[in-house]
């Protein structure tokens, strides 16, 4: 009965995220129709474009690799009903943290060195979301707030050292210096930029799937989550589930920027990861926190993401469509309304 | 600005750049008193920026300008509010998507009448018009520089801070704002909607916050993209930090218009990399946010 | 020709509940008509339909003859019904005031409010029955019972009727339950008619001119009061007889399992200290029940039992040894059991499963290098859960289940880790007759295996029936310990509960009675 119970919700949810997503398409392709001049053309770039060639599909695969991690990031934290709104600052640290790595140790080995940047990556923004989950721990600071006003001051200090100390002034773009070919991950579907991180997100999903249910710190930490009062009751020590899970977001944001970096970029450029935080918590949302279901909703937000690129690259659209058809997603993921009412719980 | 002896540019400045954090703040506090998080400032505040301009330049008419600019932001308001509402979606996602969708319907709307994804600059309209006032007052030592000789829509702003504190204290709908937000249980027991009030106080916050962007643009005669950069965050935390009162948020907003005021003096003659100090602001911020909460739970635990 | 008329009225709830179905009720003007029955009976929701905060599935309402329709609690106001709800709907922060104009507030102008008229009016309402309070004050510093009287006020102000009352004692003193009446009564004399949603019989048999029975969504019985007794109302609300007395055991077996030491505890901003010096001792195979109005101290005690609070001053001992300030993750390695009075929010997170809700103090015992192991946890749940015959199994949500399922969780949770010291609270709050036997056949069950139970309610029956001995707390401090319970009478106990008498006042002691 339960597993009937189960399988019903499931398709509800389903229903409900397939309402979304028709309720959403169908008003971009109203605003195609509004905007463009060749209505058709630009409709089929963007719905269908991603998938013409490799090079389109294989960096739409590609942009959904950082997703999965900032998603992740979110999930965790929203899982333990900590609220990290400083993804889009501690994704972009991480990049640099592991450029700067690299470009600290120039010759080192690609494997060795490749690892200690991700390890710093991790480590500083593990660092700075975990500042707002002390305080918040410490002395009540609303965590929310801090996260976001330290990314957002993140970000411009960030920009000073990509433009500044680390910067490289033969190239035209804004970015560091590039980091040694040794630390480049392996390309595997050339000629796109998907590279061997895609294995890498698959691997974190599962294992954040692992931890949260399965580990005693995942229990614990959804406990916390559910009813902080309940679980201090019974025992677990609460307050370190308001700094962990924010420690862990934030290192998995700054796995995401990292992996960027060495995978498709090569160095930091300014605002290689803009969005990637917003986004994350909107995969985050579709996928209802769920670490295994953040893998197609990633790829259903790197889908927009594509197909916004090819519709503006062969047609008269600019590419912030996909910017308000993510908002439309945003809007009705969590309307209740297209997911049936709510059942009523009897009363206690 | 005055070139008197006593006048002070910085707070006089300071004035200038708290009335966006007080617009937005002031909206955003009935939407807060009413119980609903609202996170949609920032996106309410740059629809008001574009489309002010945008129909002042049509128009020729600033203040048909600016009028039809504050219905957009309220139209925008309004789809955020009965997405959110009766379609009971959570606040703090399309809080988001808000602010998402207005970055990215100006920028594609930007580019389709203008074909620039830039800054567009708007010569042709018509200067914010200044308070007149007769120049013996502006000569004030102090007083004067600091209350006189600011643009139109700041003293607007100012009257709309009182009206809103009579509005919110001593007015049957401020007492059923306040009450849908402290129990919206109660007020469903008396027959009352709670949504109706929550609604209206996310329409008042679109009033506000495009009157803010309307300000933004109008005075640079320019559109920039997201030239809302982070006010509309900032008045968020100007109402928490203020308490949830007018008085506070007032309070707020000057010394986060200080706090930019000063770096902007600062970037001219201090030689800080400048990206540091625009994120002065933020740090600031933080930090007081921080002392806050250490003097609250002081406080608290005492005894 | 009856004043008010519901017949046939049927409301469904969206998991196929029955809450009402089929109910004839009827009034007569000027009655004071009682509707009894256990939880879940149906009495609230009827109600609840009458001033429009649920509407009916099926049937009709017709008041003096007229058939109306009610769709809000305006449209019921406007046909002159009130309602004072159980939890009341309040807004501490407010004034009385404006609590009670809230909705129809009288106007200056067409912007304004025009607060002297509503204070003026009020204080009108306040004067003519005697009640005692300040209109200007604001809610959250007056005491239950005066805000009882604020909901009373809003409803007269409203020039109600009738007036329907859920559960009004449920938070009372045995004194303020005496206002209360007399209140009705008065509010007879002027011609009003009353409702009055009960469970407590005794009430029933003072205050009510007719009485309704009511069990599981159906009326059952209609009498006059006068040809009715308790015995009789019980019989007809459950179905069959009930036992109002427990079987008790002999004496306490041993030594002390815990004690309170001079325990104090203060909080800044409040001058009175919320525990005074309290002393207090359980011994193993004892049950020792605390009494005591809900803001004396009851809550405060139980939070700092059980850890979840920090004393000022003091010891608290368990078997001899110190274990104030240890953290509830530790006292739960000594064995501690604590069953909270907030079952929804404490005990239990409604949104996990039985399963999860079962093992969170004892998680740390299924572990393999970090990780939980699956298959034994399943094990020690359904175990638990046939043994205290839990409906729905170990996955479903807690949420879903009834109260006494949940109450049922908590209890199994709770004894399945216990070793000499349990404390519950408020344990039956909200039960069923049958919930409530197996509550108190656990409890006996572990006072039996030699543990001593700390027994906190406010149901004075219970502690009467169940108690070794009852400690009585009024403000803070322990106002006397009762250890010969078989003659002691609810009066008695009330009168400590009111700080009427003291068996421990400090002889320095003369300090004039500070406003409730």
């Amino acid at each position: 009965m339960n597993e009937r119970r189960k399988f019903g919700e499931v398709l509800t949810g389903l229903t409900g995220l397939t309402l979304t997503l028709l309720l959403s398409f169908c008003l971009v392709i109203g605003l195609i129709f509004i905007l463009s001049r060749t209505p058709l053309r630009t409709i089929y770039f963007f719905f269908v474009g991603a998938f013409t060639n490799r090079y389109y599909l294989g960096n739409m695969l590609n942009v959904a690799v950082p997703l999965v991690f900032t998603g992740l990031g979110i999930s965790i934290a929203f899982k333990a009903s900590v609220f990290n709104l400083g993804g889009e600052g501690q994704i972009y640290a991480g990049g640099l943290a592991a450029t700067a790595v690299c470009l600290a140790m120039p010759a080192a080995n690609g494997f060795l060195g490749g690892l200690s940047a991700l390890a710093g990556a991790a480590v500083l923004s593990g660092a700075i979301a975990g500042v707002s989950g002390f305080f918040r721990m410490k002395w009540k600071t609303d965590e929310m707030i801090s996260s976001f006003l330290l990314s957002s001051a993140v970000v411009l200090a960030a920009n000073y050292f990509i433009t500044g100390p680390l910067g490289d002034p033969k190239n035209n773009l804004l970015a560091t210096l590039a980091v040694g070919p040794q630390y480049g991950l392996a390309r595997i579907f050339p000629p796109s930029k998907l590279n061997i991180s895609a294995f890498f997100a698959m691997a974190a999903a599962l294992m954040v799937f692992f931890f949260m249910y399965k580990s005693r710190a995942g229990y614990e930490m959804r406990m916390c989550g559910l009813n902080r009062e309940f679980s201090r009751y019974g025992g677990i020590n609460v307050s370190k589930y308001l700094v962990l899970p924010m420690i862990m977001s934030g290192a998995l944001h700054g796995l995401g920027g990292g992996l960027m970096v060495l995978g498709t970029y090569g160095a930091t450029i300014e605002g290689y990861s803009f969005g990637m935080g917003w986004n994350g918590i909107a995969v985050a949302l579709i996928a209802k926190n769920n670490p295994l279901g953040l893998i197609p909703a990633a790829f259903l937000f790197a889908y927009l993401d594509a197909g916004a690129k090819a519709a503006m690259l062969n047609s008269d659209v600019t590419f912030e469509i996909a910017a308000i058809a993510q908002s439309f997603i945003f809007y009705f993921v969590t309307a209740q309304a297209l997911y049936g009412f709510a059942r009523k719980r009897r009363r206690a | 600005m005055t070139n008197s002896p006593f006048s002070i540019p910085l707070v006089h400045n300071a004035i200038d750049i708290m009335t966006p954090f007080l617009l937005a703040g002031i909206g955003g506090l009935f939407t807060e008193l009413a119980g609903m998080l609202n996170i949609a400032l920032e996106g309410l505040i740059l629809t008001g920026a574009f489309f002010s301009i945008v129909f002042a330049a049509a128009t020729g008419n600033l203040f048909l300008g600016i009028l039809l600019g504050l219905l957009c932001a309220m139209a925008l308001a309004y789809m955020f509010g009965a997405i959110t509402l009766y379609m009971r979606a959570n606040v703090f996602i399309t809080g988001l998507a808000t602010n998402l969708f207005a970055s990215g319907f100006t920028i594609v709307l930007a580019y389709h009448l203008f074909k620039t994804k830039g800054v567009i600059q708007f010569p042709g309209i018509p200067k914010l018009p200044a308070l007149v006032v007769p120049p013996l007052l502006q000569r004030i030592p102090v007083v004067g520089d600091i209350l006189f000789g600011h643009n139109v829509i700041i003293y607007v702003t100012w009257a709309i801070v009182l009206l809103s504190a009579l509005v919110i204290y001593r007015t049957p709908f401020g007492l059923r704002l306040r009450g849908t937000g402290l129990n919206a249980k109660t007020i469903v027991s008396l027959g009352l909607n709670p949504r109706r009030y929550q609604l209206a106080g996310i329409l008042i916050s679109g009033l506000t916050c495009g009157l803010a962007g309307a300000m933004l643009s109008v005075e640079l005669a320019a559109f920039v993209p997201e030239i809302s950069s982070g006010r509309g965050w900032i008045a968020l935390v100007a109402i928490y930090l203020g308490n949830k009162t007018p008085w506070g948020i007032f309070v707020a907003s000057f010394v986060f218009g200080m706090a930019e005021s000063i770096s902007n003096y600062a970037q001219g003659s201090i030689r800080v990399p400048v990206e540091f100090i625009l994120a002065l602001p933020y740090v600031f911020t933080v930090v007081a946010m921080i002392l806050y909460s250490i003097f609250r739970y002081v406080r608290s635990s005492r005894g | 020709m009856p004043y008010l008329e519901m017949k046939g009225i049927t409301k469904l709830y969206p998991n196929h509940l029955r809450a009402n179905d089929g109910i004839d009720f009827s009034l007569e003007k000027n009655e004071i008509h009682a509707i009894v029955g256990e939880n879940g009976a149906g009495k609230t929701t009827l109600m609840k339909i009458l001033y429009g905060l649920e509407q009916l599935d099926a049937g009709s309402i017709m008041l003096s003859g007229k058939n109306v329709t009610i769709h809000g609690p305006l449209d019921a106001n406007r046909l002159g019904i009130g309602m004072v709800h159980q939890h009341f709907k309040l807004i501490p922060e407010f004034s009385v005031a404006e609590n009670v104009v809230l909705g129809i507030e009288p106007r200056k102008n067409v912007l304004f409010m025009d607060r002297n008229a509503a204070v003026q009016r009020i204080s009108e309402v306040i004067a003519s029955h005697g009640f005692n309070i300040d209109p200007r004050a604001r809610v959250l510093t007056l005491t239950v019972g005066q805000m009882q009287q604020v909901e009373i006020v809003k409803m007269l102000y409203r020039n109600v009727d009738l007036l329907i009352l859920d559960e009004p004692t449920s938070v009372l003193t045995e004194q303020e339950i005496h206002k209360l009446f007399e209140t009705l009564r008065s509010l007879q004399k002027d011609g009003k008619t009353c409702i009055i949603i009960t469970h407590k019989l005794q009430e029933v048999m003072e205050i009510s001119d007719r009485v309704t029975v009511m069990r599981k969504g159906k009326v059952i019985a209609v009498r006059r009061t006068a040809e009715v007794d308790k015995a009789e109302l019980a019989r007809l609300m459950v179905g069959r007889s009930v036992l109002f007395q427990i079987e008790r055991a002999k004496n306490a077996c041993g030594s002390a399992v815990l004690e309170l030491v001079n325990v104090t505890l203060k909080q800044r901003g409040r001058d009175r200290a919320l525990l005074d010096a309290v002393n207090l001792t359980v011994r193993s195979c004892e049950i020792v029940g605390v009494a005591g109005v809900s803001g004396n101290g009851l809550g405060e005690l139980e939070d700092v039992v059980a850890g979840l609070r920090r004393i000022t001053s003091g010891r608290i001992l368990h078997n001899g040894e110190d274990i104030a300030g240890l953290a509830p993750a530790t006292l739960r390695e000594r064995g501690l059991a604590y069953v909270p009075a907030d079952r929804l929010r404490r005990g239990a997170s409604l949104q996990s499963t039985v399963t999860e809700n079962m093992i969170v103090t004892s998680h740390h015992r299924f572990l393999r290098a970090g990780f939980l192991k699956g298959g034994k946890i399943k094990q020690f749940a359904e175990r638990l859960t046939k043994s205290f015959s839990i409906d729905g199994g170990p996955r479903v949500p807690v949420g879903t289940l009834s109260g006494g399922n949940i109450q049922k969780v908590i209890l199994a949770r709770e004894l399945a880790t216990a070793s000499n010291l349990v404390i519950v609270a408020e344990p039956t709050w909200g039960l069923d007759v049958a919930s409530s036997q197996f509550v108190y056949e656990k409890i006996l069950e572990m006072r039996k295996a030699g543990a001593g139970i700390l027994f906190i309610s406010s149901n004075l029956d219970e502690l009467l029936g169940i108690a070794d001995a009852i400690a009585v707390m009024y403000r803070g401090r322990v106002v006397a310990f009762l250890s010969n319970v078989k003659g002691l009478s609810k009066e008695r106990i009330g009168e400590y509960m009111l700080g009427l008498r003291d068996d421990f006042a400090p002889p320095r002691t003369q300090k004039k009675d500070e406003p409730a």
